[in-house]
């Protein structure tokens, strides 16, 4: 009895809610060790109210030209927001050029895309709504539908103080929403905070992922970390991994027009990894075992492969079984099943 | 579908395709004279050569323009104006992979150090390899080159404010 009356109480506040109410900002956190190296625009502070309606506007259907496809068709929690899929098919059927990239810890990616052509998940959000061959529908038409749906005007107004729902509004509601999106409990989060002891593959392949091979000091390693990052598993960094000896896809040469970009791409954040299959900007490797044939004995050299993959790593089998133990680790259970991450309409 | 992706490809390229562009250094920050320095103008300003152990253990000779000099071009506080609130300024370095690199704008200053670090285009009298040119930055006398770091793109200068 006293429920039911709560909630009519908040329905009533809702309703009733003045125009110009300060919606009340939530402080992310993270473990230390991810560093606070974080892009948080401030024209867009993140707030209970925002992320609220930015959760369901990531699930909401109505802003594909289609009304069948939301964000989370490409971006399911469920794979890390994948889809397992090669290339992902827009509302149109017709395939993205580059493999859907995994959406976690975005708060330290300073820029978006395989090519790194977008400096904010606002900015971001903007191309998979609108594109042709993606979602397809303009923020103008997005806004009218949202319009016409029932809750939406009250969730604005909650989210940005006024009724008034708007392009620039969605995609700020969306960016609030992804900067949530924080994994952080995966069984390496869990050694880094000693809650978890690593077994003996897990342990080598950490060592491995760290470590460069050096002959005079006799130590083997694959030298992962120079391009993935210390703890986060993650450096905003572009390189060319030598897939090709002729890219048939430029990448961030696209971007900034420099000969010496060519074939980059965005170094992808491996936390959740083993639930992102397929791998690379082209969803080319099936699996974790041919990503890590692929650095022990198939780059390919060619004009702007990374300094610092010059040289095959050529491990052994018992080295590529223990990078994959640690690959393994980084798996985020809870992330991928946090309530407050799932699609909200399946609550209704 | 296949065939579609392909289709898609091809339209990306057509749609984004930038015009090449030629390789430079912006200077930017709390400067008075932003600069955009071109192959050409660096061949023009005050060069030296210095030594860097590099990875391979053995030292290389790198020909460039010293940091100071183009800190001086772009009107930052060097040399007698790099003093108090001044020397709470730094020099973020970077490069076309996204990394970036570190310096107080005293660790760069003749006033404060004898070590030379340059913006090097040049080594045994040969462009840089691709990879690590056309720009790179030389910091001689470090334990390991990580601050010497490939392709620069970028300089700025700003205040340390926390």
């Amino acid at each position: 009895m006293i429920l039911p009356g709560l909630l009519l109480l908040m329905v009533i506040m809702t309703a009733q809610m003045p125009a110009g109410r300060v919606p009340a900002p939530v402080t992310l956190s993270w473990p230390d060790y991810f560093g606070n190296r974080v892009f948080l625009p401030a024209g867009n502070p993140v707030t209970e109210d925002g992320i609220a309606l930015g959760r369901r506007l990531f699930y909401e259907k109505a802003l594909s030209s289609t009304d069948q496809m939301s964000c989370a068709t490409c971006h399911q929690q469920a794979k890390a927001f994948t889809d397992g899929k090669r290339f992902s098919a827009g509302a149109d059927g017709v395939l993205q050029p580059r493999n859907t990239m995994s959406l976690a810890n975005l708060l330290w990616v300073r820029q978006l895309f395989w090519d790194g052509r977008a400096g904010s998940l606002e900015e971001q959000a903007v191309t998979p709504l609108t594109a042709l061959h993606e979602m397809g529908q303009s923020l103008v038409v997005s806004a009218a539908k949202l319009q016409k749906l029932p809750r939406y005007r009250a969730l604005f107004r909650r989210a940005f103080g006024s009724d008034s729902i708007t392009g620039d509004r969605i995609v700020k509601a969306l960016a609030q929403f992804e900067r949530t999106l924080i994994s952080a409990n995966s069984r390496y989060d869990q050694y880094l905070q000693g809650k978890y002891q690593p077994s003996v593959s897990e342990s080598n392949g950490i060592t491995l992922f760290y470590a460069n091979t050096d002959p005079v000091r006799g130590t083997r390693g694959a030298g992962c970390a120079h391009c993935h990052g210390g703890p986060k598993t993650y450096s905003d960094l572009f390189h060319n991994n030598g897939l090709d000896s002729l890219p048939a896809d430029a990448g961030r040469q696209q971007i900034t027009g420099q000969a010496y970009d060519k074939g980059r791409f965005r170094v992808a954040a491996l936390c959740n990894i083993a639930l992102t299959a397929p791998y690379m900007h082209d969803g080319r490797f099936p699996d974790l075992e041919s990503v890590i044939d692929h650095y022990s004995e198939h780059v390919i050299h060619n004009e702007t492969l990374s300094p610092f993959l010059q040289q095959p790593l050529l491990l052994t089998k018992q080295e590529k079984n223990d990078l994959l133990a640690f690959l393994h680790m980084l798996t985020d259970s809870a992330f991928v099943t946090d309530p407050r991450f799932s699609n909200p309409f399946n609550n209704n | 579908m296949i065939r579609n992706c392909f289709l898609g490809l091809l339209l990306l390229t057509g749609m984004t395709a930038m015009a090449q562009q030629k390789p430079a250094v912006k200077v930017s920050g709390e400067v008075t004279r932003p600069l955009t320095l071109y192959p050409e103008n660096l061949r023009q300003m005050k060069r030296t050569t210095v030594s860097l152990k590099d990875r391979d253990g053995n030292d290389h000779a790198y020909t460039g323009v010293p940091v100071q000099e183009i800190l001086e071009q772009a009107g930052v506080t060097t040399g007698k104006a790099l003093r108090g609130e001044n020397l709470s300024k730094y020099l973020l370095v970077r490069c076309a992979d996204g990394y970036e690199v570190l310096f107080s704008l005293a660790e760069l200053d003749s006033s404060f150090t004898d070590r030379v670090v340059i913006l090097a285009d040049e080594s045994g009298g040969q462009p840089l390899p691709a990879g690590k040119g056309p720009f790179r930055l030389v910091v001689p006398g470090e334990k390991k080159p990580a601050r010497s770091s490939f392709q620069v793109t970028d300089m700025i200068i700003r205040f340390a404010k926390d």
